[in-house]
């Protein structure tokens, strides 16, 4: 299993590597100077020509990614061209923020959507069951930036109770204040999720009631809810595992737009933002600590296969 | 005088009233003196990129830098005549070439340390000179522009500096009243090198307090401040990318200013009593480029038409809904020496016809039309430049449309003439610096200023024109140099080198509690006489 998980881990680094390598390629294949970007319109073309040797962008892009690669590997991300500061405490800070924003989606999708995804299956074809499905197939087709507008306008300006954007109450910084700053944007970032879990784990739990030892469970006499919570749940949840692992893919998507939306200063902010300023330094640097993050998710997730399914055994 | 002026006011108001057929209620508002305390809650478009003023180039980062800071001089409110700032006097050589400035005494950085002649001949040579110790301290986007033609600074004594020019320039008053002239204490970037960029020092009425990352600046009045200390205890400003969430934060109480309305909200904020809407018309311009490089757009008779051919007045009015005033002219109105005597180009379909006709094209051409997707002073370019497209086509001028992203389309649309650039026709836009005729005329339609010197996309070129734009820039007196730049500006409109279109309005709304908040056109938000009605 160590011996697995580090192989995995190993792994990581052809990925890593292609990743930026490909990213470097299509920023440098955009059009646009960020030495121009940066200075704006009104800066002659000697201070730009100037800034562009000062960042190094006069060098070929090779010599330009050896630079910044060798920088990483030493700790060195290098500075923002935009932001002015360096990248590393400033994209971990972000990206300590959109973890929490995806977590708490993650959490709330599971909770509401695996649930809903039982009782539909248990009572398949019930009023519920039908409701249940109508309202996953909205919630599946919602655009997550017309949502979080709506989201906005109802819990934050009708009701009032919700903050509309941000990620603190000026002068009340705490941990109940961001709570509540990530509520709306999880909540339009989960929406999706919630409903493509509720939907696999519902027809993966069909599946399961249906099988030879449900019925034998049955007849032996066992309450619905063992029946249902010990032998079925356990059993359907390999797909409806694989596929929050996966929806943790479209998070990191839903997740740069939801941002955008409440302003809620994550990695996919960052990126975007840097990606139009062509800030090289700020995007690569997002975009390694994404990555990273997405592989090592699908790692948590083939263990979590192990753990759920006593048949799978990794490395042995 | 002032005394005379105000009683003439008084009478003048009085008459009024009595006309009107009344006599106004006292309003207790304009009785109240001002209140000390409060926050005020700015709601930005994006995150300030530095809060260290030479390295500013956006709106965003300058309305968080401004209150923070203090020019050698300073713009007058709602005008862009210079006054005294952190110099309290001036004089200019009769050759044009030296500035002697006599500084404030007593003035110190928030940081303690006194503010002098030795502080000012760092700040400026950390920017312009490429062998200061400190000057790889920053990017500073506007040296050239601000400091180009500086050949010296010397500190004359403790408070006296003088700063010695290569050459004669008219405008260079107005750059000691730009953000770059904005006084940062020496030993704060001696201690933070290069993240003086986080750790803003400066002489101003409100002084730095914290910074997080997208969330907030916050900044706190300075009680030791050399003028009058300001009333407001505390300002904060969020970055609200989102123009709708920007909206509705402003709604439910999360900011109480904000910039940038959607214009299809204006009207509903407007008659909302819990809001104030101050305007103002900007240092803008947006326009569009005719390359006059190409046929058929070399003739003078088709750019006229194209002129006449387009309803700027329905885009105005239509699109931009009373966030734009209609552009008759290169120069926005608020900058001296603008003149409304110029040819006009008012929505003429029929006699648009007839220029293309008398010019040989009676059935007009294809051509075509770039615009960027979005961009800084762009307002909406692509809805725009459709509307304009449509009117062109009206007139047998057929535009295909392409759009781009800002980034990609400066470094493909503003391009020297020997790359000879696919677009006939560019939508562009302009926000001045200084507020002196110069940094629109020169920059834009100066003979020498074709890009890769300046903006002069379009690649127009009149004698004439030019050598009036020359001699503006190197006289000192301001009545010759309003006649020279009146009559500049008569000759590029007749010559119709862009299809002018509107010049954007300034646009904040605020809580109705905040009190005397005056826009001025170089775009900072100036708080320090505004006071919250508790």
């Amino acid at each position: 299993m160590t011996r697995y998980v580090v192989q995995r881990l190993l792994s990581l680094l052809p990925v890593l590597l292609g990743v930026t390598l490909l990213v470097f390629l299509v920023m440098q294949l955009a059009p646009g100077d960020p030495a121009r970007i940066m200075l704006g319109a009104h800066a002659n073309e000697e201070s730009v020509t100037q800034l562009r040797r000062d960042l190094g962008l006069d060098q070929p892009w090779y010599v330009q990614f050896a630079r910044w690669l060798g920088g990483v590997l030493r700790g060195d991300w290098g500075r923002s061209i935009q932001l002015k500061r360096e990248v590393l405490p400033y994209i971990a800070g972000r990206f300590q923020n959109s973890a929490y924003l995806m977590l708490l989606a993650i959490f709330m999708a599971c909770g509401m959507g695996v649930p809903a995804g039982i009782l539909s299956a248990v009572r398949q074809y019930s009023p519920g069951d039908r409701i249940a499905m109508v309202l996953v197939l909205i919630g599946f087709s919602t655009p997550v930036f017309w949502l979080g507008i709506i989201l906005q306008i109802v819990f934050g300006l009708w009701f009032g109770i919700l903050p509309v954007s941000g990620i603190q109450t000026p002068g009340q910084a705490g941990t109940l204040d961001l709570l509540l700053h990530m509520v709306l944007p999880s909540l339009a970032l989960a929406t999706a999720p919630m409903a493509i879990i509720a939907r696999m784990t519902r027809s993966s739990m069909l599946e399961v009631i249906r099988q030879d030892y449900m019925r034998t469970a049955h007849a032996k006499g066992l309450a619905e809810r063992v029946m249902i919570g010990r032998h079925a749940l356990r059993n359907s949840l390999i797909p409806v595992v694989t596929i929050i692992g996966l929806q943790v893919g479209y998070l990191l998507g839903g997740d740069i737009l939801v941002e955008l939306v409440f302003s809620y200063p994550g990695i996919g902010l960052a990126m975007v933002t840097g990606i139009l300023a062509r800030d090289f330094p700020l995007v690569q640097g997002a975009i390694l600590m994404v990555a990273a993050s997405y592989v090592v998710v699908n790692l948590v997730t083939d263990l979590a296969y192990a753990y759920i399914d006593p048949r799978i055994r990794y490395g042995e | 005088m002032v005394l005379r002026q105000k009683l003439f006011s008084v009478m003048m108001l009085a008459g009024l009233c009595l006309a009107l057929g009344g006599v106004p209620a006292v309003r207790p508002a304009l009785a109240q003196a001002p209140q000390d305390g409060g926050t005020i809650v700015v709601g930005l478009q994006a995150e300030p990129a530095t809060l260290d003023p030479p390295q500013l180039s956006d709106y965003n980062t300058a309305r968080a830098v401004y209150n923070m800071y203090d020019g050698l001089l300073k713009f007058k409110d709602e005008s862009t005549e210079v006054q005294p700032g952190l110099a309290e006097s001036w004089e200019i050589s009769t050759d044009g070439l030296v500035y002697t400035l006599h500084l404030r005494q007593g003035v110190k950085f928030h940081d303690g340390t006194p503010f002098n002649a030795e502080a000012v001949k760092f700040n400026l040579e950390r920017q312009f000179d490429v062998n200061h110790p400190y000057h790889n301290t920053g990017d500073f986007a506007y040296a050239d522009f601000t400091w180009g033609s500086v050949k010296q600074v010397d500190v004359v004594d403790d408070h006296t500096v003088k700063i010695t020019l290569k050459n004669v320039l008219a405008p260079f008053i107005s750059h000691l009243a730009m953000h770059p002239a904005f006084m940062v204490s020496p030993e704060a970037i001696k201690k933070y090198g290069r993240d003086i960029s986080t750790h803003p020092v400066g002489t101003g009425p409100y002084r730095f307090v914290s910074w997080t990352p997208g969330a907030e600046v916050v900044e706190e009045q300075n009680p030791d401040y050399w003028g009058t200390p300001a009333h407001v205890d505390k300002l904060i400003f969020r970055p609200i990318i989102e123009d709708q969430a920007r909206l509705t934060e402003l709604q439910a109480g999360g900011i109480n200013f904000m910039v940038n309305i959607p214009p299809d909200d204006l009207a509903g904020l407007k008659s909302d009593p819990r809001f104030t809407v101050v305007e103002q018309t900007g240092m803008h311009t947006w326009w569009v480029y005719l390359n006059t490089m190409k046929e058929p757009l070399k003739d003078v008779r088709v750019r006229q038409a194209l002129s006449y051919a387009v309803n700027k007045k329905a885009i105005v009015d239509n699109i931009l809904k009373e966030t734009g005033v209609l552009a008759i002219n290169p120069m926005p109105p608020v900058v001296w020496s603008y003149t409304d005597q110029v040819e006009r180009y008012d929505y003429n379909p029929e006699k648009a016809k007839q220029l293309l006709a008398e010019a040989g094209y009676p059935n007009g051409f294809p051509c075509v039309f770039w615009t960027p997707e979005s961009g800084s002073g762009m307002q909406m370019p692509v809805l725009m430049s459709t509307a304009i497209q449509a009117d062109l086509k009206l007139v047998g001028v057929d535009c295909q449309i392409k759009t781009f992203e800002w980034g990609a389309f400066l470094e493909q649309g503003v391009v020297p003439p020997d790359k000879k650039p696919e677009w006939d026709l560019m939508a562009f836009s302009w926000i001045g610096d200084n507020g002196d005729p110069d940094n629109h005329l020169y920059i834009l339609l100066s003979g020498d200023q074709w890009p890769p010197n300046g903006f002069n996309c379009g690649y127009y070129k009149n004698d004439q024109v030019d050598e009036l734009l020359r001699q503006g820039r190197t006289t000192l007196d301001r009545a010759k140099r309003t006649e020279i730049y009146q009559q500049a500006q008569k000759l590029i409109v007749q010559d119709a080198p862009w299809i002018l279109v509107d010049h954007e309005t300034q646009i904040v709304v605020m809580d109705q509690h905040i009190k005397n908040f005056k826009l001025h056109p170089t775009g900072p938000f100036r708080f320090a006489d505004v006071w919250i009605e508790q």
